[in-house]
């Protein structure tokens, strides 16, 4: 997705602005943050609100949307009582555009389950305990009885590993 | 795999269509809102300050639109005025405050009171009531403290309450609130407010005499943002300026002309002449006394042909420094009298002017020396942020 520069933003109807961002948002908040459902809704809605006063000045509304949804769901949380992690832990929960596209890339179901398929069972494994059963980074780290660190790097390595299989299935078919 | 609980990850949220058009109708809201201001901040500003207290109580005053038109109004009037900069910031706050919580969807209200107490905030800081000053952005942080979803507003905030850190010479903590913005504007792919922050840390450090440190954050910019022309050659200038502070003049001599080739390329002939100042610094810096004058006498001139009284007082201050050097206290003595003439016929601060006062007597009385007229110059500079700021006479005494 090609970033939306002002001038796009102010051709578009807003109810498409809403519905092309809404999914993309809440999905950053509940699965990268693990944010309520419900409440991750009423935290993309607010993020799109707030964004309106600022529709003039903002060249990169995906950027944008995508750095305020991550700090709107680290406040969540500051709000409403779960532990804030050390600097380490929030460095780590940034949000890392590549995954970001992979989330982006993954829309349905269908597309899901043929992901995880490319993949070898340990890939699996790590994929489906931090997406499917929603562990956090460190409940993974500790089933798979290897540094936080480390397992959200592995995270990170079978989500591009995902990707690149799915899209090499894509191309063989 | 157990296919029931891949719906969850993979399902397409449905977007509320309720929701999807209150988001539309605000934004349209918004848009009108904004189209209508103009007219109406128009007229309240041509109303006597006397009455603005009834107008803001004017229910059609009570808009996003309204706010945003003051605030664009403020933000203007700092540098110019910041006087009338208050009293704009001040009605903005009550018609913010005013606001019904339910007037607009959550969290614009909130949104809009701290942007309000943030540019009264900022009005007090320009006018060097620092105390005041936190005072309104703690208003302001407090507005926005419970909406998770306006983490850019509350930097925007905080980078302000940075600022009146440095001039209540609480630079640890201004470093740490600059380092926090940063990482937040950046996270949202805010470029120009992510340089600006880095260009406040350099300031900060340039201010507490860290040119080293002051340089390196600039080059920093320099190498790592996508700056433009324009900010680019600022950057090559404030670069140019450490480096002549640090004795590094080849440094120095290199950035400075590219800073004033690019200020040339841009039809900023004035910025450029800020930029040769750091040249006829350096002149005089490596003895060539003669030559930083003469230079630095063409630089006042340009600046007193364009009105710019201030900047040319600054640069006769700097040639003042240079003559002295060569001990010629009676020009120098010449040219501070004529330079508290120029301050006075363009009724610039009065502060300026005692301090300019006593430097002229000093020197007269063969008592300054070189660091008295840097005293004053810095003084005088600092009055740009902080124009209440007094003038002690001890420090100068002991600085010469």
């Amino acid at each position: 997705m090609s970033p939306l520069t002002r001038e796009d933003a102010a051709d578009l109807d807003f109810e498409a602005i809403y519905g092309q961002y809404f999914d993309l948002l809440a999905q950053i908040a509940v699965f990268k943050f693990q944010v309520p459902d419900s409440e991750a809704e009423t935290l993309v809605h607010d993020v799109l609100i707030g964004y309106l006063r600022k529709s003039e000045e903002i060249l990169d509304l995906r950027a944008w949307l995508i750095g305020a949804i991550c700090h709107a769901s680290r406040h969540y949380w500051r709000l409403n009582g779960r532990t804030v992690g050390t600097d380490a832990e929030i460095e780590r929960e940034r949000a890392d555009p590549a995954s970001l596209r992979i989330l982006d890339s993954l829309p349905d179901q269908l597309a899901a389950r043929e992901a995880l398929e490319c993949l070898g069972p340990r890939y699996r494994e790590i994929l489906h305990m931090r997406y499917f059963e929603g562990c956090s980074v460190a409940e993974v780290a500790a089933r798979l009885g290897v540094k936080t660190k480390y397992a959200q790097k592995l995270i990170t390595k079978c989500l591009r590993r995902a990707e690149r299989e799915y899209r090499r299935k894509g191309r063989s078919r | 795999m157990n296919e029931g609980k891949l719906a969850p990850f993979a399902r397409r949220r449905l977007v509320d269509p309720a929701r999807a058009a209150e988001f539309a109708a605000t934004a349209r809201r918004l848009q009108r809102e904004r189209e209508a201001a103009s007219l109406i901040t128009d007229q309240l500003l041509r109303t006597p300050r006397s009455r603005w207290p009834e107008l803001a109580e004017r229910t059609e005053m009570h808009t996003c639109g309204v706010l945003e038109h003051l605030g664009n109004f403020v933000a203007h009037a700092l540098g110019r005025d910041p006087k009338q900069a208050l009293a704009v910031a001040e009605l903005a706050v009550s018609i913010a405050e005013a606001v019904p919580t339910d007037a607009y969807p959550r969290p614009v209200v909130p949104q809009l009171c701290a942007h309000a107490w943030k540019d009264f905030g900022k009005a007090l800081l320009y006018l060097g009531r620092f105390a005041e000053a936190l005072t309104a952005l703690d208003r302001a942080e407090a507005a926005i403290a419970e909406c998770e979803s306006l983490a850019h507003d509350r930097a925007i905030v905080r980078v302000v309450r940075a600022a009146t850190l440095q001039e209540v010479d609480r630079p640890d903590e201004s470093f740490a609130v600059l380092a926090e913005c940063r990482t937040i504007f950046r996270d949202h792919g805010d470029q120009k407010r992510l340089l600006l922050c880095g260009i406040a840390e350099g300031v900060l450090l340039h201010r507490l005499r860290k040119y080293r440190e002051a340089r390196e954050a600039y080059l920093l910019l320099l190498a790592a943002s996508p700056v433009d022309t324009e900010a680019e050659a600022c950057l090559h200038n404030v670069i140019g300026h450490c480096s002549v502070d640090l004795g590094d003049y080849e440094a120095g001599a290199l950035h400075l002309s590219r800073a004033i080739e690019m200020f040339h390329q841009l039809s900023q002939p004035l910025q450029a002449a800020k930029a040769e100042l750091g040249r006829g610094r350096m002149f005089v810096r490596t003895g060539k006394l003669a030559r930083g004058i003469a230079h630095l006498r063409a630089i006042r001139s340009e600046f007193l042909r364009h009105g710019m009284t201030e900047e040319g007082g600054l640069c006769g201050l700097e040639i003042a420094e240079a003559l002295l050097l060569r001990g010629d206290a009676p020009e120098a003595e010449s040219l501070a009298r004529q330079i508290i003439l120029e301050f006075t016929a363009a009724s610039l601060n009065t502060r300026a002017i005692t301090a300019l006062g006593y430097l002229s007597q000093a020197i007269g009385e063969r008592t300054a020396s070189p660091a008295t007229v840097t005293g004053v110059r810095e003084y005088i500079l600092s009055l740009r942020t902080s124009p209440e700021r007094e003038f002690f006479l001890a420090a100068l005494r002991e600085a010469g």
